[in-house]
């Protein structure tokens, strides 16, 4: 998911996205951002912090405070050089950020980077699931 | 995660928290499949980057498994010269090959009862796997120029910092072998995914410092947070360990700021895109993917100059406006929000 206040941002990341064989869900403000992520299946948050009404940090906070969109990868876009909001989202524990200008491949791998990440969770529930069904055949057996 | 458990940590009993360090998702899912798998004798096969602690999930399983008072042995495959590994794992008979003076037990044999530790393990070469196999299916070593196998009760744990499954699709790993190995597969993720654990880390290995040298009083900057948390890591939580151990090192007061932190450390945490400088004498150049990143940064430059207005940013490069909006979609750039906030560029 796309947030940001900017129309043309918006269409211009989503727009790469697609190229990248991604699937962009588009929002324009941090209460869209909260409304759509309980509607659709959400993998990335792309997020801008300088949003007027809800700003970026409101909508971190949001996300991982309700547990269900607490594991979802958030992707802050800051300024160049503004030292305070990364410092901000490293301390509401945002997943990675990206610096203005973002270019195409940067974006696209930095969000393979977090798929791949919540794919390694995953894997490792996975690993669980069957260690316990053998557990519980071998019981039955036993 | 801690790499290297220091002495005061070892008298501890033993903590997955102490020992894997972190809050992101990935790493308490890693520790509870861990917490599950080590009660079993079940293979497992750990994946991750060089640094990423794999020893270390490797000697957790173990000391959470029943084996846990019997030895485990960690065996780099990739340190031992290919034709001495077979030799170091199954041990040797009297005058098995040249220089053989006496027969020798093999590590397999040492760690009899415990856990043997296979790291990297893709270096091992094909007649080698074949062997291994064998000790996983039937539990028996036979030392080299014995003409009897024995029987050893060791459960294997083997690592890789490259991804086996491609190295059996290249014909370079045998994937029987691979399929016993990945009973389990463990995955850790590089640093740099989940860098919200940096802070916490960070915070750990400063604890140590203090625990080791009690009355010093050591922190870090908030500045100095913020690079540590941008940077990305290469090496991992193993150079994140000893780039606070030497920082610590290197500082004189209480505070360690970004006055010692080493170039490229202090280079990202102000990512500055550097000015396009390069030499065709440098080697060979990819004129179109540079042109691209000019572009970019001038378009961006430009849109900033004109706060965002992309009318008066085409005519301040020269460009009609169709051109521009094109160029702007195709080089990726973001148009920069209000003047307000790069002005602190």
């Amino acid at each position: 998911m796309v947030v940001d206040d900017d129309q043309d941002t918006v269409a211009i990341l989503a727009h790469h996205l697609q190229r990248e064989g991604f699937v962009p869900i588009e929002a324009n403000s941090g209460a869209q951002c909260l409304k759509l992520v309980h509607q659709n299946e959400v993998d990335v948050i792309l997020l801008d912090l300088m949003m007027p009404g809800m700003d970026g940090f409101q909508v971190v906070r949001a996300l991982r405070e309700n547990p269900e969109t607490a594991e979802i990868p958030i992707i802050m876009i800051t300024a160049r050089d503004d030292l305070d909001a990364r410092a901000e989202g490293m301390r509401l524990g945002v997943s990675d950020f990206l610096a203005k200008p973002v270019f195409r491949r940067q974006l696209a791998s930095r969000i393979r980077a977090q798929l791949e990440v919540v794919e390694t969770a995953r894997s490792a529930v996975a690993a669980m699931d069957r260690l316990e069904a053998v557990r519980r055949r071998s019981e039955k057996a036993g | 995660m801690a790499l290297q458990p220091k002495f005061a940590e070892r008298q501890a009993p033993f903590v997955v928290e102490r020992a894997l360090v972190g809050e992101h998702p990935a790493i308490v899912k890693l520790r509870a499949l861990i917490e599950r798998v080590a009660p079993t004798e079940v293979t497992v096969l750990i994946t991750g980057e060089s640094g990423t602690g794999k020893e270390v999930v490797a000697q957790a399983i173990h000391t959470l498994s029943p084996r846990c008072n019997q030895p485990f042995v960690p065996v780099n495959c990739a340190a031992i010269p290919h034709d001495l590994l077979e030799s170091e794992m199954f041990g040797h008979e009297r005058g098995a090959f040249t220089g053989a003076a006496g027969s020798r037990h093999g590590l397999l044999a040492t760690a009899d009862g415990g856990t043997i530790f296979l790291d990297e393990i893709g270096e091992m070469v094909n007649g080698l796997q074949a062997k291994l196999l064998r000790v996983l299916e039937d539990g028996v070593v036979r030392p080299v120029g014995a003409d009897r196998a024995t029987r050893v009760n060791v459960r294997v744990i083997a690592a890789s910092n490259i991804d086996l499954g491609k190295a059996v699709e290249k014909g370079a790993f045998r994937k029987d072998l691979f399929y016993r190995l990945q009973v389990v597969p463990i995955k850790i993720a590089p640093l740099r995914d989940r860098r919200s654990d940096i802070p916490l880390l960070a915070e750990h290995f400063l604890e140590r410092i203090r625990d080791r040298t009690p009355g010093r009083e050591i922190a870090i900057s908030r500045e100095a947070m913020v690079a540590l948390w941008s940077y990305d890591w290469p090496g991992n939580v193993r150079e994140l360990e000893n780039m606070v151990e030497r920082l610590a090192l290197l500082c004189e007061g209480s505070i360690i700021d970004t006055s010692i932190l080493p170039e490229n450390l202090a280079a990202s945490a102000r990512p500055a895109t550097p000015p396009v400088k390069v030499k065709l004498s440098d080697g060979k150049v990819n004129l179109n993917n540079l042109v691209r990143e000019l572009e970019g940064r001038l378009i961006n430059d430009a849109l900033k100059q004109t706060e965002g207005n992309k009318q008066a940013a085409a005519r301040l490069l020269g460009l009609k406006r169709t051109t521009f909006s094109a160029k702007l979609r195709r080089c990726g750039v973001i148009a920069p929000p209000a003047l307000d906030e790069c002005e602190e560029d």
